[in-house]
């Protein structure tokens, strides 16, 4: 008797996996992770730490954003949204009822995650009906309510002021558990681990997901979403599916956010400029990349810190020039104008472009 | 019967806050409402054009809005300056002061409307989420643009003196301002109705939205019509954003970022690409805006996204919207 034939999909997929150990990006990764591991022991500076896990917290964010952008083709402008309410939900819990325990911050991650996933499955209900394109107006729209009512609301929210959340137990400031093999092991340090190991979990669940063969439906009905719905698949639930995982996922991670930075405002968290932050870190990395997040948040992040340091200089050049000041001051503009710029020359942004190029040439060892 | 439905929804919500207040303060908050809702019209107008013919979900409308307000302040202020044009109770100066911010206003937009359309939006024609990430990117430049010249502040508009204060009409405040923008985008309306449905151009570019690639085998060139549409579309906005700066007495380079999100909204409740949808569904939004903030004000923008959500669900292509 002979075996059941494969399907040309699942053949496929059988020989990636025979090839899996010697595909020579899975070491460009553990690399990556490897130096996010070691640097905290090797740099002890906080300023490090603090880039270092903000980086490698947006890097997951804009990778949960890829999934809804890059690998369903529904533009969202509520991304952000849904990382704040993870971060007022976190800080909330922690913050309201006494002094901290684990109980709350678990309590906190949970309940944020419930609020996010009916919201998501609500507002893909109301636009994802009609048209995916109204999916960026109604999420633009909803992300600005959510702006208003944290400040509205100021007795919960704290308004414009915010609020900052102490942590339980180990991940607390004052937390001192002597030395481990020499290296003071502060409630930071620990922190920064348990929040990496978080990211790092949440960007295999990710990778998981979208080359599962619901991930595979997703990148269908984002090619050909009429073709996909002829194919007998209902385009809607798995867009609703697809946004609502993608938010969780962003949740968490803004959760962890108001673990590391413990202090929670709707500007930092809820507002559109965090929205503009992620979009330009998903183009810049390349849409549909997944890890092209990781370049994305790097460079981005890494530029912001710098910035205050050139405006300095700028304004040293030039003494009274109000213009120069001015034009100096807006580093939004030159956001723009790198948007426009990444769109129109790299639409695949740097991961994108790099695979591409690699795709093309011939290649050296026929599989 | 079918297609009376959006307007006797709209007639029942407009009678249904009577029950709450008396008939003078309803009517004061209606004449503002629907000042407010021709103002956001103007707006929604322009880019349910935009949108219905060129298929491009313009993000950058509500800089172009700032934009309008900006130039007319400008205008505003320099004249005002020099020869107090604003300021002094003569009929004739105001409206030359009113007319020379329209133009100017309308010049500035259409110019950047057209440079907008032939630099960043052609090269993404049919790809939506380029679209709008690129309009999102010059959005942030216009923005910032408004920013570095004219700085970050909040600014006085001069308004002309004869449509500033009130009317008392049979004991109801009538505000003059807002009697002013209720003219202006009636005038706009019709205008636009007109141009649309009885002349030739407007045939062309109702035959455009049909089937753009027909037009051209006609022998008329889309992208000439492409960008007349967006400079026409440009140019809504900006007087709109003009009319909001008089209407609210000041400029702000956010604000029309902020009048896009009410844009947005009432273009999906009018239905994409109708007028007539974005007419009454501005209409809607303006008076439930002042209603709500009358009687309940920490509800007043909640109120807008309920309409939006209450609309979709029952018509989920708008009032006047047609499946697509």
């Amino acid at each position: 008797m002979t075996p059941p034939a494969l399907t040309p999909v699942q053949a496929k997929r059988l020989e990636a996996r025979r090839h899996r150990l010697q595909d020579p990006t899975l070491h460009l990764r553990l690399g990556v992770l490897l130096a996010f591991v070691l640097a905290p022991v090797i740099v002890p500076s906080f300023q490090v730490t603090d880039l270092l896990l903000k980086v490698a917290l947006f890097a997951t964010l804009v990778a949960s954003y890829d999934v809804v952008i890059g690998y369903t083709g529904i533009v969202s402008f509520g991304h952000a949204m849904f990382f704040g309410f993870g971060a007022y939900a976190v800080a909330l819990s922690l913050g309201k009822w006494g002094a901290p325990t684990y109980g709350h911050l678990l309590a906190g991650f949970g309940a944020g995650i419930v609020v996010s996933a009916v919201v998501a499955v609500l507002i893909g209900a109301f636009s994802l009906r009609v048209k995916a394109l109204f999916f960026a107006m109604i999420t633009l729209a909803f992300a600005e309510f959510a702006l208003i009512l944290a400040v509205q609301l100021s007795t919960v929210t704290g308004g414009e002021d915010g609020l900052s959340p102490k942590l339980p137990g180990v991940f607390a400031a004052a937390f001192d558990g002597g030395r481990l093999l020499g290296i003071p092991l502060t409630g930071r340090l620990i922190t920064y681990y348990a929040l990496l190991a978080v990211c790092v979990a949440l960007f295999l669940l990710m990778s998981r997901f979208v080359h599962s063969p619901l991930g595979r439906t997703l990148q269908a009905i984002r090619d050909n979403e009429l073709r996909a719905e002829a194919l007998g698949y209902r385009t809607f639930v798995f867009q609703i599916i697809s946004s609502s995982f993608a938010s969780v996922v962003a949740t968490v991670l803004g959760g962890g956010y108001a673990m590391w930075v413990r202090y929670v405002n709707p500007e930092s968290t809820l507002g559109i400029p965090i929205m503009l932050d992620v979009l330009l870190m998903v183009i810049i990395g390349g849409i549909g990349t997944l890890y092209g997040g990781i370049i994305g948040a790097a460079l981005l992040l890494a530029a912001r810190t710098l910035l205050p340091d050139l405006r300095g200089l700028s304004a040293s050049l030039f003494p009274g020039w109000e213009i120069v000041g001015r034009l100096s001051d807006r580093w939004l503009l030159y956001f723009g104008i790198l948007f426009i710029l990444v769109v129109f020359f790299f639409p695949k942004g740097v991961l994108g472009t790099i695979r591409e190029r690699l795709s093309r040439r011939p290649p050296g060892r026929t599989p | 019967m079918k297609a009376r439905a959006p307007l006797a929804v709209a007639l029942a919500l407009l009678l249904l806050p009577l029950g709450f207040m008396d008939l003078r303060t309803y009517l004061t908050l209606t004449v503002a409402g629907l000042a407010m809702g021709m103002l956001i019209f103007l707006v929604a107008a322009g880019l349910t054009l935009i949108f219905g013919l060129m298929d491009v979900l313009n993000f950058a409308h509500g800089a172009l809005f700032s934009w309008g307000a900006y130039a007319g302040f400008a205008v505003a202020a320099l004249l005002n300056g020099r020869w107090g044009w604003a300021a002094s109770p003569s009929v004739a100066a105001n409206a030359l002061l009113l007319a020379a911010a329209i133009v100017v206003a309308m010049a500035v937009t259409v110019v950047l409307g057209v440079l907008l359309e032939r630099i960043i939006v052609r090269p993404v024609y049919g790809q939506h989420l380029f679209q709008i990430l690129i309009t999102l990117g010059a959005s942030i430049v216009l923005e910032e643009l408004i920013r570095i010249l004219w700085g970050p502040n909040d600014q006085v508009m001069p308004v002309p003196a004869t449509i500033q204060g009130s009317w008392d009409v049979a004991d109801v405040v009538v505000l003059r301002v807002p009697v002013v923008a209720i003219g202006l985008g009636l005038a706009i309306y019709a205008g636009m109705q007109l141009l649309l449905n009885r002349t030739r151009i407007g045939l062309i570019v109702r035959a455009g939205v049909e089937n753009g690639e027909m037009i051209q085998v006609m022998g008329h060139n889309i992208h000439r019509y492409f960008t007349g549409v967006f400079a026409a579309g440009s140019a809504l906005a900006g007087v709109g954003g003009l009319m909001w700066a008089i209407f609210s007495q000041s400029v702000r380079p956010g604000m029309g970022g902020e009048q896009l999100i009410f844009a947005f909204i009432v273009v999906i409740i009018g239905g994409l690409g109708s007028v007539t949808g974005s007419l009454v569904g501005a209409l809607m939004v303006g008076l439930s805006y002042n209603y709500v903030a009358y009687l309940v004000p920490k509800a007043a923008i909640g109120v807008t996204m309920a309409l939006m959500v209450i609309v979709l669900l029952l018509r989920p292509t708008g009032l006047y919207g047609t499946a697509k």
